[in-house]
C-alpha cells in the first residue's frame, strides 16, 4: 500500500494557515499545510509541541476556523458554514475523542454513547449501537455513572460515543494520554479495529510513537508545516523520524 | 490577617462577576429598609412641623376631660364642651382670643358626582374659626363663609374634586347640604393636611349639621395675650372650667395629634414596610449564602493550595469572611444610598399624585443612617460565615485531588433533624390551632415549619426534582433530560437556591390564602346574618365618608316596595368601665333583616334603659338576662340598663344593641353606617333596588347593592391590601431570581468543559441554552412548589389560629386561580432567571471550553 490509490477522502485542508494574536506577537501555527485522510483510513498526525498538530485536527474538524485556506469535511466546505450548521455538521458526520472529560459526568454510560443521536433526536438504531457496545465491551457497564469507571473504560466509552453517530471522520485528540500503557493500548486497538472492521475513517493527533504505530499512515508536522509521510509506521521507525525533528536539518 | 485582607481583595477584583449578585441582593434589601426609614422620619417630621405652624396661634385647648376609647380604637371619642363656655373663658385674665371648634365629619361631592376622598384618611367639617391665629387653616383664595351654605374648603380637596370658588356642591354631614365655595384654605402651609379634607362651615351651619344639638363644641381654641405662656393660660383657665372640662397647652394638643397620626397611619404605614424588607433580607440571605458557599466549593483547590503553602484556617477563613465584608461595605452604603434616593423620589413624587408632602429636606436620623448598614452587613457577613469556616476547613491534600464534588445535601442527620422540625412545627401549630386555640403556639409553629422546609430542602430535593422533571425528559428529550440531571447533581445548592425562592412564595401564598379567607369569611357573615335584600353603606375604607343619613331609614321604610327597612349606627361607651361600640339602632326591625342566631329574651322593648348583647360578651362580661349595666356616655353622663336580650351572632349587628331613644341624648352627629333593607313578598329585587335608589339619591346618593355585591364590596379593601402586599413581596421574589440566576451562573462556570463536550459533540446553541433555562425553570419549579405548599399551610395555620383566638369566625378558602397565577409566574419568573447565564453559555467557545483547566 504504498501508492495512495483514488480512494474518496474523508477530510482535508487545503493551503491551511492558522494564524495567533496579530502584529509581533503573531504566531503561524499552521503555515500552508494541505493534506488530506483518505476514507476507511487510521492516520495519525505527529509533530513535537507546538508543531501544530492540535490546530491542524481542531480546524480539520471545523472545532476551530482557518485564517486561510479551506477545510473539507467530504464534499462540504466548512468555511461556508455559520455555527448552526457547523455544530450540526460535527453532530452527524463527526465523532471526537479528546485526551480527558470525554463524558457528561450526569448521563450514563449508555446515555453518552447516544448523546449525538439523542441530541438529533434520532430514534432507533438499536441494533447498531447494541453492536457498538459490544465492540467497546462494556455491555456490564451501561447503567454506570462515568464516575465509576476507570479511565480506559471512560475512553472507550468516549470511542463508542464517537461512532455512535456513524460520521464520515472520527478525530482523536491525544485519546490514550491520560492512560497506563494496557490501558491505552486497548483504546488504540479498538480505533485500529473499528477502523477495519467498519471501514470509519479516524485521524488521530499523538506524541506517542507507539500509539501512532496503530495508525494505517503518520504524518509529520513541524513548525506549522508538513514535513513528511510514513506508511505502514512502526513504533521504532516514527520514534527515529522523530528524533530527525531535534536535530535542525 | 494583612495576607488574608489582601487575597480577598484580589479574590474580589478577578470575580467581580460572581459577587454582583451578592451585591445586588445586599443592595436590594438595603435600599428597601432605608427608603423605608428615612420615609418615616421624613413624614413625622414634617407632620410635627405641618402641626406645629398650622396651630402655633393656639396657645391652649378647652375640651372634654374623659374620652371613652373602644378596643382597636387609638384616640377615644371625647364629651362636646357647651359654646357658652367661651365667654367664661373669655374673661379669664391673659385670654386675647378664645373660638368654639366644631367638628364632625362631612364628605364633599366632586364635580362628576363622586365622593371626595373617603378611602383612608378623615374626611373632616368644621366652622371656619374667624380668628386667623386660632384657626390652623389659612385662607388662601376667596373669602371666609359669611351666610349659611358658604364654606371654605382646603385647596388640596378642591382640586381632587374638579371645585373652585364660586361652584356649588353637596356636603354630606350626612344629611346632604348645598354649598356654595367662597373661599380655599392651606393648612400648615401645604395644601391640606396630607389627604385629610376639610370643609369650613359658618359656626351657625356647623352647629345646625355637625352636632347633636346646637351649642356643643369638640373644644375651644384659646389664644393668649403677649406675655402670657401655655402653661399659664392653662392654669388660669383651669378653675373657671366644670367638672369634667380640662385645659391643655396648645403645645400638648399638636403634639397628640401628631402622636395619633404617628401611631394610627405612621407606625402601620413603617411597619408593614418594614415586615417586607425583612422578608427581602431573609430571601437575600439565602442567596448570598448559597454564592458564597459554591464560590468556596470551586475554590477548594486555591484554599487547599494556600493551606499547603502554610496558611492558618483562620487566615483561610478570615479571606473568604473579609471578602464578604467587603462586598458587604459597599452593597450596603450603595443601599442606604440607594434608599435615601428611593426616599426622595417618593417625596417628588407624592405631591404629583396629589399626596401633599411638605417641602423641605429629607430627616435621616441616626437610626436610619446605621441600621440599614449594620443589616447589610450583618445579613453578608452572616450569610458568609458558614462558607467561610467550611473554606477553612479544607485539607491541604484536596490541592492535590481532582475537584470537590459537593457531597453536602441528603445526609442522614440532615433528615432526621429536617424530620424532627417538621414533626415539632405539626405539633406546635396543630396544638395552637386545634386543641387550645392560642396565636402564639401556631406562630412559634409556623417558625418551626419554616425551618423545617429549609432544613429538609435538600433532602427533598432530589424526589421533587426527579418528579417535577419527568415530563420535561418526555417532553424535551436528551436537552431537558440533562437539565433534570444538572439540577439534581447538587441537592444542597438546588434546595439552598430553591429555598429563597421558596420563602417568597410561601409569603405570596400565606397572603393569598388569607386574603381569600378574609373575602369567604366576609361571605359567610353577609350571607349568614344579612338577612335582607339589599344594602345601602357608603363603601368605606379607614376613617374617612361620612356615614349615611339617619332620616334615610325610615324614608326607605316608607316604600310601598319595602316590608323593613332599618339603619344601623355606631355609638361608644363605657360598659361597666370598660369601652365598647354600640349599635344604635331599632331592634325590632333589625331581627327581621339580620339573622341574629338564638335570641333569648326580647329584643321587642329593649325602651332606653334596655340593652340586647351577643352570648359570647355576655359570657366574657359576666351578665345574664336581667342583670344591670352601668354604662357611662361620652357626655359623662351615667345611666343604668337592664340586658333584655341575648342573642347568637355579632357579625354585622355588633356586640351590643341599644336603641335611638336611649341613645339620642348622648349622640353627637347622627350617622348611620348601613341601611339594611327587605322588600315585601312579590317584589322584585331589581325593582325594589330602583325605588330605593330613588330615595337615595334625595339623601347624597349612597350606594344601594344587593346582597352579593354588598358581600363584595365588604371585601374591596382586601384585594387593594393584596394588590400592595403583591408589589412589596415582588422585590423578595427579584431577589431570589437574583439567586437563581447567580447560582447557575457559577454552574455554568463550573461546567465549562462539559458544556464544551456537548456543543463538541453537536448540541447546538439553542439546545445548550434551553438546557440551562429548564435547569432554572426547575430549580425555580421547587421552589414555588415548596412555597404553595408552605404557603398554604401557614395561611391555613393563620386562619384556622386567629378563627380560634377571637369571637368572630373565619372561614377557610384556598383560591386555586390565584394559587395557579403565583405558581406560573413562579416558572416564568424562573425561565426569566435562566435566560442570562444561558445566553453566557452558549457564548462559550467551544475550543477553550474544552481546554479550560
Amino acid at each position: 500500500m504504498t501508492t495512495a490509490t483514488a480512494t474518496r477522502t474523508a477530510a482535508r485542508v487545503v493551503d491551511a494557515v492558522k494564524v495567533y494574536g496579530v502584529g509581533d506577537t503573531a504566531v503561524r501555527a499552521l503555515d500552508g499545510v494541505s493534506v488530506a485522510f483518505p476514507a476507511g483510513r487510521f492516520t495519525a498526525i505527529m509533530g513535537p509541541s507546538g508543531s501544530g498538530k492540535s490546530t491542524l485536527m481542531h480546524c480539520a474538524a471545523g472545532l476551530d476556523t482557518l485564517t486561510s485556506g479551506t477545510a473539507h469535511i467530504g464534499d462540504t466546505e466548512l468555511g461556508t458554514l455559520d455555527d448552526r450548521r457547523l455544530t450540526l455538521l460535527r453532530r452527524d458526520r463527526v465523532g471526537f475523542v479528546f485526551q480527558a472529560f470525554n463524558l457528561v459526568p450526569t448521563l450514563t454510560v449508555e446515555e453518552n454513547i447516544r448523546l449525538p443521536l439523542d441530541l438529533a433526536g434520532e430514534r432507533g438504531e438499536r441494533e447498531r449501537i447494541d453492536a457498538l457496545i459490544d465492540v467497546v465491551g462494556l455491555r456490564d457497564r451501561l447503567r454506570h455513572r462515568p464516575s465509576e469507571l476507570s479511565g480506559g473504560q471512560q475512553q472507550r466509552v468516549a470511542v463508542a460515543r464517537a461512532f455512535a453517530g456513524r460520521p464520515d471522520v472520527v478525530f482523536a485528540d491525544e485519546p490514550t494520554g491520560n492512560l497506563d500503557s494496557r490501558s491505552g493500548g486497548e483504546v488504540l486497538g479498538l480505533l485500529a479495529r473499528t477502523v477495519r472492521e467498519t471501514g470509519r475513517t479516524v485521524v488521530m493527533v499523538t506524541h506517542d510513537p507507539v500509539a501512532a504505530a496503530h495508525a494505517d499512515e503518520v504524518v509529520f508536522l513541524a513548525d506549522g508545516r508538513l514535513v513528511d509521510r510514513m506508511e505502514s509506521p512502526t513504533a521504532d521507525r516514527v520514534l527515529d523520524r522523530m528524533k530527525a525533528f531535534e536535530v535542525p536539518s | 490577617m494583612r495576607t488574608a485582607v489582601r487575597l480577598s481583595l484580589s479574590s474580589l477584583r478577578a470575580h467581580r462577576r460572581r459577587f454582583a449578585g451578592t451585591f445586588l441582593a445586599v443592595f436590594l434589601g438595603v435600599a428597601f429598609l432605608a427608603g423605608t426609614l428615612v420615609m418615616g422620619d421624613t413624614l413625622r417630621a414634617s407632620f410635627d412641623s405641618m402641626f406645629g405652624s398650622a396651630t402655633a396661634g393656639t396657645d391652649a385647648v378647652v375640651r372634654g376631660a374623659d374620652a371613652v376609647t373602644t378596643p382597636g380604637e387609638s384616640q377615644g371619642v371625647r364629651a362636646p364642651v357647651p359654646t357658652s363656655l367661651v365667654t367664661a373663658v373669655e374673661a379669664v385674665p391673659g385670654v386675647a382670643a378664645a373660638a368654639p371648634d366644631i367638628q364632625g365629619a362631612g364628605q364633599l361631592v366632586g364635580r362628576d358626582g363622586e365622593p371626595i376622598g373617603g378611602q383612608g384618611p378623615p374626611t373632616l367639617a368644621g366652622n371656619w374659626i374667624t380668628d386667623p391665629k386660632l384657626n390652623p387653616y389659612r385662607l388662601a383664595e376667596g373669602r371666609a363663609p359669611a351666610r349659611s351654605g358658604e364654606v371654605v374648603v382646603n385647596r388640596g380637596a378642591a382640586d381632587k374634586g374638579g371645585l373652585g370658588i364660586g361652584d356649588t356642591t353637596t356636603l354630606r354631614t350626612p344629611d346632604p347640604v348645598r354649598v356654595t365655595i367662597v373661599g380655599l384654605a392651606t393648612f400648615g402651609g401645604e395644601d391640606g393636611m396630607a389627604q385629610v379634607t376639610f370643609t369650613g362651615l359658618t359656626r351657625a351651619d356647623a352647629e345646625k349639621y355637625l352636632t347633636a344639638r346646637p351649642g356643643l363644641a369638640a373644644s375651644i381654641v384659646v389664644r393668649a395675650e403677649p406675655g402670657v405662656s401655655g402653661s399659664q393660660l392653662v392654669d388660669r383657665l383651669t378653675p373657671v372650667l366644670p367638672h369634667g372640662v380640662e385645659a391643655i397647652t396648645g403645645r400638648q394638643a399638636a403634639q397628640e395629634n401628631t402622636d395619633m397620626i404617628a401611631s394610627q397611619f405612621l407606625t402601620i404605614f413603617t411597619t408593614f414596610l418594614l415586615v417586607f424588607s425583612g422578608v427581602a433580607l431573609l430571601v437575600a440571605t439565602f442567596s448570598i449564602h448559597n454564592t458564597f458557599a459554591i464560590v468556596v466549593a470551586q475554590r477548594t483547590r486555591d484554599n487547599a493550595l494556600l493551606r499547603a503553602l502554610g496558611a492558618s484556617r483562620r487566615q483561610v477563613t478570615a479571606a473568604t469572611l473579609v471578602e464578604a465584608g467587603a462586598v458587604a461595605v459597599i452593597a450596603s452604603a450603595a443601599g442606604l444610598a440607594g434608599g435615601i434616593g428611593i426616599a426622595a423620589g417618593l417625596q417628588a413624587l407624592f405631591p404629583a399624585i396629589g399626596f401633599p408632602f411638605p417641602e423641605g429636606d429629607l430627616v435621616i436620623g441616626i437610626l436610619s443612617l446605621t441600621l440599614p448598614l449594620a443589616v447589610g452587613v450583618l445579613v453578608c457577613v452572616g450569610s458568609a460565615l458558614l462558607p467561610a469556616v467550611r473554606a477553612g476547613r479544607t485539607a491541604p491534600l484536596a490541592a492535590l485531588r481532582e475537584t470537590a464534588v459537593d457531597t453536602s445535601g441528603a445526609s442522614r442527620p440532615r433528615a432526621v433533624t429536617g424530620a424532627g422540625l417538621l414533626a415539632l412545627a405539626l405539633a406546635m401549630t396543630l396544638t395552637g390551632v386545634l386543641v387550645s386555640p392560642s396565636v402564639w403556639p401556631a406562630g412559634v409553629g409556623a417558625v418551626l415549619a419554616l425551618a423545617a422546609f429549609v432544613v429538609l430542602g435538600p433532602v427533598a430535593s432530589g424526589t421533587a426534582v426527579r418528579v417535577l422533571g419527568a415530563p420535561l425528559e418526555r417532553l424535551r428529550g436528551v436537552t431537558g433530560g440533562l437539565a433534570r440531571r444538572n439540577a439534581l447533581r447538587s441537592p444542597g445548592r438546588t434546595a439552598a437556591t430553591a429555598s429563597a425562592l421558596m420563602i417568597g412564595v410561601a409569603v405570596v401564598a400565606l397572603f393569598t390564602v388569607f386574603g381569600a379567607s378574609l373575602k369567604a369569611t366576609m361571605d359567610q357573615t353577609v350571607s349568614r346574618s344579612f338577612a335582607g335584600d339589599v344594602a345601602v353603606s357608603t363603601p368605606s375604607f379607614g376613617a374617612g365618608g361620612s356615614g349615611l343619613s339617619p332620616k334615610l331609614a325610615p324614608a326607605i321604610a316608607a316604600l310601598p316596595e319595602v316590608d323593613t327597612a332599618v339603619g344601623l349606627g355606631r355609638g361608644v361607651a363605657e360598659v361597666d368601665g370598660a369601652g365598647r361600640a354600640l349599635t344604635v339602632t331599632d331592634p325590632v326591625a333589625l331581627e327581621r333583616t339580620f339573622d341574629l342566631g338564638e335570641v333569648r329574651g326580647s329584643l321587642r322593648d329593649l325602651g332606653t334603659d334596655g340593652l340586647a348583647l351577643t352570648g359570647q360578651e355576655a359570657d366574657r362580661r359576666g351578665l345574664h338576662l336581667g342583670d344591670t349595666a352601668r354604662l357611662t356616655f361620652t357626655d359623662g353622663e351615667r345611666r343604668t340598663f337592664t340586658v333584655r336580650a341575648v342573642y347568637g351572632r355579632s357579625e354585622l349587628a355588633g356586640d351590643y344593641v341599644v336603641t335611638r331613644a336611649a341613645w339620642a341624648p348622648h349622640r353627637t352627629q347622627d350617622a348611620d353606617t348601613l341601611v339594611a333593607v327587605s322588600f315585601k313578598d312579590g317584589v322584585a329585587t331589581s325593582a325594589g333596588e330602583a325605588a330605593v335608589e330613588k330615595v337615595a339619591e334625595r339623601y347624597g346618593n349612597p350606594e344601594v347593592q344587593t346582597r352579593d355585591e354588598y358581600a363584595a364590596s365588604s371585601a374591596g379593601g382586601i384585594d387593594m391590601m393584596l394588590t400592595l402586599v403583591y408589589a412589596l413581596l415582588a422585590l423578595a421574589v427579584l431577589i431570589a431570581l437574583l439567586g437563581i440566576a447567580n447560582t447557575l451562573t457559577l454552574a455554568v462556570h463550573e461546567r465549562t468543559r462539559e458544556l464544551g463536550l456537548l456543543r463538541a459533540v453537536g448540541q447546538t446553541r439553542s439546545q445548550l441554552r434551553a438546557m440551562v433555562r429548564w435547569e432554572s425553570v426547575l430549580v425555580a419549579a421547587f421552589g414555588t412548589a415548596g412555597g404553595l405548599v408552605l404557603g398554604a399551610f401557614l395561611g391555613w395555620v393563620l386562619v384556622r389560629a386567629s378563627d380560634g383566638a377571637s369571637d368572630s369566625s373565619f372561614a377557610f378558602a384556598v383560591p386555586p386561580a390565584q394559587l395557579a397565577v403565583v405558581a406560573l409566574v413562579g416558572l416564568a419568573a424562573g425561565a426569566l432567571a435562566g435566560l442570562r447565564p444561558a445566553r453566557r453559555a452558549a457564548r462559550l467557545d467551544v475550543l477553550r471550553a474544552i481546554a479550560t483547566e
